[in-house]
């Protein structure tokens, strides 16, 4: 154990290292604070990078990115009231409206300091449960691989605050694309219409550019150009926090713990946290008529649920490869190209990476503090940034950065193509968050899903035997008719309305 | 470019179907009763059915409707028009055009003009644009090409690096 820790410290201290992820937190802080640059789509053009470095050095750039990404996404939330990344969409309209009332820096304040504490607390819990887990892991079998993947994929389509259908079509229209290719149980070309380029397969990496950089440049052609910040000076960030730290420490645990449980589950993460927390705490809060009028109680529990959720995050994509959300996915690629396989051997052949990743959270998780201060001070320059100078950019990047990933044209082809399909799919109400999970976690489904028909002889029965294969099975279902109970719970609730209506 | 939701399930529909279809005319492996054509047909007939149940309006109910953020006084109105609408396949068409000439031309030059292309569509002027657009590919190619070794073509106007 000391052991580990001390070479998971020689593993990180190199130049290498300490360089990746410093540069990689000053992107990342601020990609995810211009209005309309993501943290997925941070994370995502930094592939390309990751790949002429070195395996920890990659993975430091990823954690440092996403983490840095999601809390800078409060910046512009509470500023223009635009949030940066989904995951603030949450408690955008919160923060604006303590923003108003002239308290930015409470606010952003809140931001930066509850969200570095729930990223150490859910470091912590992922140090704590990954190692447990992987033991339960090692009996897993393809059954119990199958319904953990049919779990995520109905977890990320209950994440998407759109119609249920619309999000399953959409995990269906990913699972479709990741059948494109030659690896599939036949080993036959499938889907490929003659073209050598799709034999192997779409890349989930060029797709996810695709959905959400180029797709997002594309909505700005249309959209007119945000206000820019107005510039004003900031007092202390820091002043009072401490004291919010002590007066709602009750939230502060309970959007960690939400967070990390959110995090944990397959399928689910920061964005869906964010909104589960803030609807908590204005539920349980002793003062809810406040809410939505500048009040800093749900913004301490959503902050401190959403980054909590980055970090536990990554036990079901280090013990299973299934992503939590799609950062999760880019980090699983990640993983795979740097000979860092997920599955539950990888903490005892592996453990010191996995020490290095666990510092590596928490070194990210308190450099937030500082940079973040300094982040929040120059955002009014910053963000002044003209639209009309970074979309090029990012351009560029995208046709790039694709290329860099196979080194042949393909790459782009793909880049455009999702780009359109990813724009007309959100203009119609299709989240594209189910649909990339889909690509990304499609082999694997099918794999898992024909292994285990072969093993069964053809016969569903099997699929329900095992304990663990029963209990994923009855979450996954669960999810997959939870939208219908709702639906009728409502229907019963207006019918309960208007007696009328219930006795016609 | 909103689409009624009765074109859009229509479209899933024979979008799963077709799926299905190509996915039932595989080859099966020989002497297994599982092959490559389970998990098309599987995904198809399910892709079909969402299909359905969209055109028919099933699970509208669930949508938030857009929220409107109001103008500011003072801030134009977006234009709107026919042709408005299709400036929105501009940036992947620049991407068709990148893989299209950037073995002839050279990575610079390509990307230069992609770089101007989209900044004045976005609305700069030509004094942002045009340094811009010198600025942007050399700054790209030296973090590619020169750190990170991608081989970038050089087509004709090769860097000194």
């Amino acid at each position: 154990m000391l052991n580990t820790l001390i070479e998971a410290f020689a593993l990180i201290s190199t130049w290498e290292v300490i360089i990746a992820l410093l540069a990689a937190s000053v992107y990342g802080l601020v990609i995810g604070s211009l209005p309309g640059l993501s943290a997925t789509m941070a994370t995502a053009l930094l592939v390309p990078v990751t790949f002429y470095l070195s395996p920890i050095a990659a993975i430091a750039t990823i954690v440092a990115a996403s983490s840095m990404a999601i809390f800078a996404g409060d910046i512009p939330g509470a500023l223009l009231r635009i949030p940066g990344t989904p995951a603030s969409a949450a408690y955008a309209d919160e923060a604006y409206a303590m923003t108003r009332k002239g308290e930015a820096e409470r606010a952003l304040g809140a931001g930066v300091w509850f969200s570095a504490v729930g990223g150490i607390a859910g470091t912590l819990s992922l140090m704590i449960l990954a190692p447990p887990l992987a033991e339960i892991a090692l009996s897993f079998s393809t059954f119990e691989y199958f319904w953990l993947a049919f779990l995520g994929l109905m977890c990320a389509t209950l994440v998407a605050r759109s119609s249920p259908v619309k999000a399953i079509a959409s995990m269906f229209i990913g699972l479709l694309v990741a059948c494109i290719g030659i690896e599939n149980p036949g080993g036959v070309p499938r889907f490929t219409f003659g073209m050598t380029d799709l034999f192997g397969g779409i890349e989930p990496i060029p797709a996810l550019v695709g959905v959400f950089a180029v797709a997002q440049v594309m909505r700005a052609m249309l959209t007119p150009e945000p206000p820019p910040i107005p510039k004003r000076k900031f007092g202390s960030i820091m002043a009072g926090q401490w004291k919010l730290t002590r007066k709602y420490h009750r939230q502060m645990t309970r959007g960690n713990i939400v967070g990390i449980i959110i995090g944990v589950l397959p399928g689910a993460g920061a964005d869906m946290a964010a909104w589960v927390s803030y609807a908590m705490s204005k539920r349980f809060s002793k003062e809810p008529e406040k809410f939505g009028t500048g009040h800093v109680e749900g913004l301490v529990e959503a902050g401190a649920s959403n980054n909590a959720s980055i970090a536990s995050g990554w036990v079901p994509s280090l013990l299973f490869g299934i992503p939590g959300d799609t950062i999760a996915a880019i980090a699983i690629g990640v993983l795979y190209m740097k000979g860092l396989n997920p599955g539950p051997t990888l903490f005892t052949e592996k453990a010191s990476s996995m020490y290095a990743i666990y510092l590596m959270f928490i070194i990210a998780n308190i450099m937030m503090i500082p940079l973040g201060i300094v982040m929040i001070r120059l955002a009014s320059h910053v963000l002044r940034a003209p639209r009309s100078t970074v979309m090029p950019v990012i351009m560029l990047c995208c046709a790039v950065g694709s290329f860099a990933i196979g080194n042949n044209m393909f790459g782009v082809v793909t880049v455009a193509t999702f780009g359109i399909i990813g724009y007309v799919m959100e203009e119609n109400g299709y989240p594209v968050a189910a649909m990339v999970l889909g690509i990304v976690m499609g082999t694997m489904i099918e794999q898992s899903f024909v292994t285990s028909l072969i093993k069964s002889d053809g016969s569903v029965l099997p699929f329900f035997e095992r304990p663990i294969a029963a209990i994923l099975a009855a979450m996954a279902i669960g999810a997959l008719i939870w939208p219908v109970l709702v639906w009728v719970w409502r229907r019963l609730k207006r019918g309960a309305a208007s007696p009328a209506a219930s006795a016609g | 470019m909103r689409l009624p939701d009765r074109v859009t399930g229509l479209f899933l529909v024979g979008l799963g179907a077709a799926a299905a279809y190509g996915g039932w005319q595989l080859p099966p492996v020989p002497g297994q009763p599982v092959g490559p054509n389970v998990f098309p047909l599987v995904i198809g007939s399910g892709l079909a059915l969402c299909g359905l149940a969209i055109a028919f309006g099933i699970g509208h109910s669930f949508e938030e409707e857009e929220e409107l953020v109001p103008l500011e006084p003072g801030q134009a109105p977006p234009p709107t028009g026919k042709l408005y609408g299709l400036r929105a396949l501009l940036p992947p068409a620049l991407l068709l055009f990148y893989v299209a000439v950037a073995d002839r031309l050279g990575f610079i030059i390509t990307a230069a003009l992609i770089v101007y292309v989209t900044a004045s569509a976005l609305g700069a002027r030509w004094k942002l644009s045009l340094p811009l657009a010198v600025l942007a590919p050399i700054g790209i190619h030296l973090i590619f090409s020169k750190l990170l070794r991608v081989p970038l073509p050089a087509g004709l106007l090769p860097m000194p690096w």
